[in-house]
């Protein structure tokens, strides 16, 4: 292979570049060209060629090219100009050249960093800005509890995708304020005089350390989201079940199964980290053309002192009723049961919830309900 | 005129260069040459150098070579010069005490 493409330091380590490229070029791979994570190298013969990058910042709204006059003047000094990517235009000198660095005095160069000092430091505002007003417009129009239960059962169903979503928040804010120390750094010790470290050493051992880790949680979590999603199966409806949800059946109603809108009488089961999680729905055939119609959300959870806290956010999800219309109701065999006016209701035993909705409202039986549930569950 | 600050000797030299019209080459040899070797200037600071003396007004653009420029210093870049050759003049004067107390 003639062809190699590398990780190459990030953007705002401007020595650690310099030495990347040198050794490549050692170890008989020339640069060809700088991608945003990855470097293109071509097979050449092994020399110590020097490697020196320039920071560009150009006019707003402008393209980070390098006048070509600049390019002529590094290239009358002996820098050959190799490649560019975003600001950061890199130059070659090759063995044995006389080539002068590129300014007579640190300062000069810290005044070609600010922009990337500043980009670095104060970069996340617009994305956090636009997530903030955003965040704001959905809370207003949602109202805080209802985004907030909705998280809490979505963190019920599928927690790896939060701890993928945590994993990669915290990756990326440590990268920030890592990069914006690292450019804040160089800036200040060059605007002391001190000449950038061409060849630093290896020094970095904490950085691998975090940023591997950082990673390695990454991979878990996406390992476990796919996992899950693997295992989630979603099949037709049975005849009879063991498992701790009910089927019209159970509750007194008979006639034909058949579909609504196009879906069909349905259960899809997850088994998750935090809980083992039914999403059914049942619709029964009625010449009226509106037969009886069941959906239930039911929980198993790991941790029984989840079970009250998922109960609230049931509530305040159900897709007919609000939090307010649910009342406490008395039901023997489980913990806890709260109904609605509007065919719901959540129930709560042990490590057990649900959220039951049922159609239409006139056989809306919320004793019959509990009873069938406190038996299943018992059994279970 | 306004007293103008001290010049950096990046600038110094190269209005000295350009009182013959030169490009970024040949500025540096004879930059080389007037310091007697002493300053090698780097291709970042001769440029930075450069776009500011020519936004300045102090020297000018008077032709291009393919990519290369050619520069010269403007009347405006000269006085500058000369003022700031009369201040160091000063300086040198001022510190001949020295060659006195050194003995």
């Amino acid at each position: 292979m003639n062809r190699k493409y590398k990780f190459h330091p990030g953007m705002y380590e401007l020595g650690e570049n310099e030495k990347f490229y040198s050794d490549m070029e050692a170890r008989g791979w020339r640069l060809k060209k700088r991608g945003g994570s990855l470097s293109r190298f071509e097979r050449a013969e092994p020399s110590r060629a020097r490697y020196r990058i320039e920071v560009y910042s150009p006019p707003f709204l402008e393209h980070s090219v390098l006048p070509e006059e600049k390019i002529a003047v590094f290239a009358d000094c002996g820098w050959e100009y190799v490649t560019d990517c975003g600001n950061l235009h890199i130059f070659r000198a090759p063995e044995g050249s006389s080539a002068p660095e590129f300014y007579d005095d640190p300062a000069q160069q810290a005044e070609t960093l600010k922009k990337l000092k500043r980009d670095a430091v104060w970069g996340w505002v617009p994305t956090v800005a636009v997530w903030a007003v955003w965040l704001f417009i959905y809370l207003t129009l949602n109202g805080a509890g209802k985004f907030a239960a909705q998280f809490q059962t979505s963190l019920v169903e599928l927690p790896p995708l939060f701890l993928l979503a945590g994993v990669l928040l915290l990756q990326a804010l440590y990268l920030r304020v890592r990069s914006a120390w690292i450019i804040t750094r160089t800036y200040r010790r060059m605007k002391k005089g001190i000449p950038l470290d061409h060849s630093p050493s290896k020094r970095r051992r904490v950085h691998r350390a975090v940023s591997g880790s950082l990673r390695a949680m990454a991979i878990l979590c996406g390992a476990l989201l796919v996992l899950q999603l693997i295992v989630t199966r979603s099949t037709d409806l049975p005849e009879e079940t063991a498992d701790p949800y009910l089927l019209l059946a159970d509750l007194g109603a008979a006639g034909e199964r058949t579909s609504f809108i196009g879906r069909d009488s349905s259960v899809t089961y997850s088994p998750g980290l935090l809980a083992d999680y039914w999403d059914m729905r049942e619709y029964l055939d009625d010449p009226s053309g509106m037969g009886p119609a069941l959906y239930q959300d039911v929980y198993r959870l790991r941790f029984p002192a989840m079970a009250d806290w998922l109960a609230e956010a049931l509530m305040n999800t159900a897709s007919l009723s609000r939090q307010e219309n649910f009342q406490p109701m008395e039901a023997p065999g489980l913990d806890a049961v709260w109904v609605s006016h509007r065919h719901e209701l959540v129930a709560v035993k042990g490590n057990m919830a649900a959220r039951v909705t049922y159609l239409p409202s006139d056989n809306f039986d919320p004793q019959l309900i509990c009873a069938a549930l406190a038996e299943r569950w018992t059994a279970g | 005129m306004a007293e103008q600050h001290p010049m950096t000797e990046a600038m110094y030299y190269i209005l000295l260069a350009l009182l013959k019209p030169g490009h970024g080459y040949g500025m540096m040899q004879r930059i080389r040459e007037l310091s007697g070797g002493r300053l090698e200037m780097g291709p970042g600071t001769l440029y930075g150098v450069l776009s500011r003396m020519n936004r300045e007004g102090w020297i000018l653009l008077t032709g291009e070579e393919g990519r290369r420029k050619t520069y010269a210093i403007t009347e405006a870049g000269k006085t500058a010069l000369l003022a700031e050759y009369g201040r160091i003049k000063r300086l040198a004067e001022d510190g001949k005490i020295l060659e006195e107390v050194g003995k």
